[in-house]
């Protein structure tokens, strides 16, 4: 019986299982393609890591931690080790006519570089460090173009020159997709001191890296971090990174995997929709069957058999989709040298199970509740013509607190947490209620139409609330989907417009690193002199600086490993400064600020800071400034104003006095010349004159950002756009379901005399206005969710963007719009009296 | 005037053709008020609907006040339904999701006729449904469903309204109404009315009558009444 009821309705519900196959294909796709990657980076782990073992550090080695260190690898057997130092730096063309300067990430490397993964050169050109030796250097590509130099050519990094003698395609340790401040150049670890930009504070990471023998690797990680556990020496092995991949792979695995499962649950709720008018147009053959004998159980067993025959039909469909998907991966990655290349991508077991059995259960869960209908239609319903009200009882009730609770669960195990599969249940069902009631509320605003005098206009109003409608479906799947792209898209719009306020406003646009002490008055020089170009400007003395205690009413940590372990977040590292003033944007809401220079160390700390690390005045901070300690009373809480921190965004202000002649750099923060050329000049000249300074070009910055952002909103807009494709399947299904009342419409309207453009533009306006609604409340959600986010988690100024909104809603009326009348066109072409007699 | 000649009506039942009307010609004159009788399955309603543009016939052509049918487009059989012609059926077949009132509004807001709503309820008094104008269908017994239908028909004065088995659905009483109604609007009116059904007694009401039988004209007392006058004329 299943069979023969699946057979003659198939069509009309094929469209909500695509919608369920979309969805699972969705959740199957990421779950194998993750599963794969995570295969080969797990396998690569060393070669991310270049060793067994790594211990870094951003200071000078001290020569007991060497001690220490060279001690415990001897015991450990170790069998081989080299040496790295990456430093960010600026690098110009040594040819004086080319002049442009361009940061980048240096890495000087010895011989036996690297212990694991390779140094992948473009062309035919195989790594060896013979490359390096005697002033050579390998690049990325991008710096050639940044430069304008060639393979061949000469470029100077601080005080040496170095010839360009390969490209870099890939190399160990490098993360894909990391935010890096420039292209990469290698260069010979013997030739870093003849640059001179490595001195007394630089930012410098050195790393050491070590073979390991497998069986002793965990128990030296273990002895060298007890060592330098109050030291900043880190140690990690390629297993603890393994690990990490792992995990962060494993929680991308998992929330990626809700993308898949909020689209099925829409195709859960289509279903859901679907069977309400399924079981409307099949009131009368229910209740032959049940003058026939049939039981209530009876039936409903049926239809259930037919909803879970259908959506395992649905999941293997989207299994076959994601099959599709993942073959065209190789096609699409190429022959790339990126480590993703190397994964053999399929569809995992575990992956199509799963997803299966998730279209298949949520095609249930959201079927069983308006099954339960079939119980209230009575066999009498054939003798008279009754109209069969919708009904609850105890036990419609009770199945769906249990439909929510197995929703529940079941986006927990997706998510693979409890926690997390409560917030996204709940967050999926406030967003549906607010939906739902924004639906409402337009479809009331609208209802006045319904006395236009325009007779197509007044019908397609009435329509979106006739008995059986899909309105509320349609308007929750699609109103979701624009929701996804017209939030994410105004989201970008408002964040690349906050960045490009501060760097378009006259706030300074460039900022100098690493200006030595005795360089200050040189810079200063260099940078007041108009010939320049650059505007305003100051220097700041800068120290890195460690809290390693607190000795406070509130809080006590007696060593650096407790402050790490308090997770204050004040365990990282800080830069400091010392001042006499507070900044425009910074204010004192607790104590006094020293504006006087005294002998007794004193320092004001942020709010925000203080907050969370529970600090208060008169509390004492015990800091590391380079492996200098000092004990510093705090006087004051300072209020600081990030947004407009570019002069002066620090959490820890000192008195002066006792830091002045500490070791110290400056910074200066400052307005670079207006055109890109004339900052490439200024650039060049400054880093001729100070070969060790650096120079940070928010422009630059500005652009990688936006690079990176269209990236995400790419990734965004394309699972808004999967919503979005569900939404217009469910709206055809819609279409499909109710045709059965146009047909009937169109039929009797066409015999009193209504032209096919008549009902041509009757429908075009009920799906012209249902689109709008649908536009109209993605686009309000928009604005809350684009609110909310500037609000309090980006803490920018709300902006709201009139042309993305009014996109949104004109596309989607369109899309809307069109997807209904093309799909009703057959209501169009019906005889109507074929029509009226079947009625 | 509505003429139809050598009008026949065959479809395909699975693979088989099956002929529901044979060839047949008649004219029905205007003013007239003429019964389609015969049993089920003889071809009554599809006579009605080829004569409505509802249907189009397999051959012959169909002629209304001399313009083949036959020959126009949807949409102008469209407009010539929404001005010439009115229809009754037996299941009603009233818009569920529009009142009693706004049902025999729509032809006129179809046509684009101002003003609709006086007119509306004028028709719905006619038929005896004043109180009733802003109930929906479902709130409604079939035969005030009849009389909201039969409003609708009249709703653009058509000089032809076309009947299906119009009480077929109905209880005698009921029944009995609607062809008074239908009687009524022909005398006043003097409307052409062609009312299908199988019940000779309500068919005897009718001035003329023509029975069918699997497809075939049996009797026509239309072609009996021309004679007659052209005897008469004759003599």
């Amino acid at each position: 019986m299943a069979v023969r009821e699946t057979r003659a309705s198939w069509q009309r519900l094929l469209f909500f299982f695509v919608c369920i196959a979309v969805g699972v294909a969705a959740i199957v796709t990421l779950r194998s393609v993750i599963q794969s990657v995570r295969e080969v980076f797990g396998s690569e782990a060393r070669g991310l890591l270049a060793a067994d073992v790594l211990v870094t550090t951003n200071r000078e080695w001290p020569p007991e931690a060497r001690a220490t260190i060279d001690r415990r690898l001897a015991e450990a057997g170790s069998t081989a080790r080299t040496e790295t130092i990456e430093t960010p730096t600026m690098v110009r063309p040594t040819d004086r006519s080319k002049a442009v300067a361009k940061m980048v990430e240096l890495r000087a490397v010895q011989p036996e570089y690297p212990l694991y993964g390779a140094v992948v050169l473009q062309g035919p050109d195989r790594y060896s460090y013979a490359l390096l030796r005697d002033h050579g250097a390998l690049v990325r590509p991008e710096l050639l173009t940044a430069l304008g130099v060639e393979v061949g050519d000469e470029i100077t990094i601080g005080r040496a020159p170095f010839r360009i003698r390969g490209l870099i395609a890939s190399e160990p340790g490098r993360r894909v997709g990391g935010f890096s401040l420039g292209p990469r150049v290698i260069i010979d670890y013997a030739d870093l001191p003849s640059t001179g930009i490595i001195s007394f504070g630089s930012r410098a990471d050195r790393r050491l890296h070590a073979k390991v023998p497998d069986d002793r690797i965990d128990e030296v990680v273990r002895v060298l971090r007890l060592d330098f556990k109050d030291d900043f020496i880190n140690t990690r092995s390629y297993r603890s990174t393994e690990d990490q991949i792992g995990r962060d792979f494993e929680r991308a695995e998992n929330y990626l995997s809700l993308v898949g499962l909020i689209i099925v649950i829409l195709g859960g709720i289509a279903v859901s929709s679907v069977t309400r008018v399924f079981i409307l147009q099949k009131i009368r053959s229910i209740a032959v069957l049940k003058c026939v004998g049939a039981r209530s159980a009876q039936i409903i067993a049926v239809y259930i058999l037919q909803v879970m025959a259908l959506g395992l039909a649905g999941s293997l469909l989207g299994v076959l989709m994601a099959r599709g998907v993942i073959a065209a991966i190789p096609l699409a990655l190429g022959s790339s040298p990126s480590l993703l290349a190397q994964a053999h991508y399929g569809v995992t077991w575990s992956a199509a199970v799963q997803g299966i059995g998730i279209g298949v259960l949520v095609s249930l869960l959201f079927a069983v509740v308006p099954l339960l209908q079939v119980r209230f239609i009575k066999p009498s319903l054939l003798l008279r013509d009754e109209t069969a009200r919708r009904r609850r009882d105890w036990l419609t009730i009770a199945t769906m607190i249990g439909v929510s609770a197995a929703l529940v669960a079941l986006t927990a195990w997706q998510a693979a947490s409890l926690r997390v599969g409560i917030v996204v249940c709940a967050g999926f069902a406030g967003l549906a209620v607010v939906l739902h009631f924004a639906g409402r509320g337009l479809v009331a605003l609208v209802a006045p139409l319904s006395n236009s005098r325009s007779f197509p206009l007044r019908h397609a109003v009435l329509h979106l609330s006739r008995p059986g409608n899909q309105t509320r479906v349609i308007l929750l799947a699609v109103g979701l989907g624009a929701f996804f792209i017209v939030g994410v898209r105004s989201l970008q719009a408002s964040l690349l417009g906050e960045f490009s306020v501060q760097v378009d406003a006259s706030a300074p646009d460039m900022f100098l690193l690493d200006v030595q002490k005795p360089q200050v008055e040189g810079v200063r020089a260099f940078l007041g002199d108009r010939a320049h170009g650059a505007g305003e400007f100051r220097l700041i003395p800068v120290m890195r600086a460690r809290v390693v205690g607190v000795a406070g009413r509130e809080t006590t940590l007696d060593s650096p490993e407790a402050v790490r372990q308090s997770g204050m977040s004040i365990g990282r590292e800080f830069t400091i400064t010392y001042r006499d003033h507070l900044e425009a944007n910074e204010k004192i809401v607790e104590g006094t600020f020293g504006r006087t220079a005294s002998t007794e160390p004193e320092v004001s700390v942020e709010r925000d800071l203080a907050v969370r690390a529970r600090l208060h005045v008169g509390d004492t901070l015990r800091f590391d400034i380079l492996g200098r300690q000092l004990a510093a009373r705090i006087t004051s809480i300072r209020d600081v104003e990030w947004r407009e921190s570019r002069n002066g965004g620090f959490v820890f202000v000192f008195r002066p006095g006792v830091l002045d002649s500490a070791p110290q750099t400056y910074v200066a923060p400052l307005k670079g010349p207006a055109t890109p050329a004339d900052r490439a000049r200024f650039q060049h000249d400054l880093v001729v004159r100070f070969p060790n300074v650096s120079v940070i070009d928010f422009h630059e910055i500005l652009e990688t950002i936006r690079d990176v952002m269209s990236k995400v909103t790419l990734a965004i807009t394309v699972v808004g756009g999967l919503v979005l494709f569900s939404g217009a399947l469910i709206l055809v299904g819609a279409v499909a379901m109710t045709k059965f009342q146009r047909v009937y419409e169109a039929a009797v309207f066409k015999t009193l005399g209504a032209n096919t453009r008549t009902i041509a533009r009757m429908l075009l306006f009920e799906y012209g206005v249902l689109g709008s609604l649908a536009g109209a409340i993605g686009s309000l959600g928009a604005v809350v969710l684009t609110w909310g986010v500037s609000k309090y988690a980006l803490e920018i100024p709300w902006r709201i963007f009139p042309g993305e909104h009014a996109a949104g809603i004109v596309l989607t009326s369109l899309l809307v719009a069109s997807i209904g009348v093309l799909s009703s066109l057959d209501v169009l072409r019906n005889k109507p009296l074929a029509t009226l007699r079947a009625e | 005037m509505i003429e139809l000649r050598d009008v026949s009506k065959t479809v395909m039942s699975g693979s088989e053709p099956l002929t529901i009307l044979h060839p047949l010609s008649i004219r029905i004159p205007e003013r007239e008020f003429v019964a389609i009788v015969g049993p089920s399955g003889s071809g009554k309603s599809t006579l009605l609907g080829l004569i409505a543009g509802l249907d189009a016939p397999t051959s012959g052509a169909v002629l209304i006040d001399g313009v083949d049918i036959t020959r126009l487009g949807e949409d102008a059989l469209a407009r010539l339904r929404g001005e010439k012609i009115g229809f009754v059926f037996q299941f009603f077949h009233l818009i569920p999701s529009l009142t009693a009132y706004e049902n025999v509004a729509v032809p006129m807001e179809i046509a684009g006729v101002d003003p609709a709503r006086a007119r509306a309820h004028a028709l719905l008094e006619e038929v005896g449904l004043t109180g009733r104008s802003h109930h929906y269908p479902s709130q409604l017994s079939g035969g005030e469903q009849q009389r909201v239908a039969l409003a609708r028909a009249l709703a653009n004065d058509p000089p032809i309204v076309l009947a299906d088995e119009p009480t077929g659905n109905l209880d005698s009483a009921n029944g009995r109404h609607i062809l008074e109604l239908l009687r009524a609007i022909h005398q006043k009116r003097g409307t052409t009315i062609v009312l299908v059904t199988h019940d000779r007694e309500l068919a005897s009401m009718a001035d003329a009558r023509l029975a069918l039988r699997d497809g075939h004209v049996v009797e026509n007392t239309l072609q009996e009444d021309a004679d007659a006058d052209r005897a008469a004329v004759r003599k």
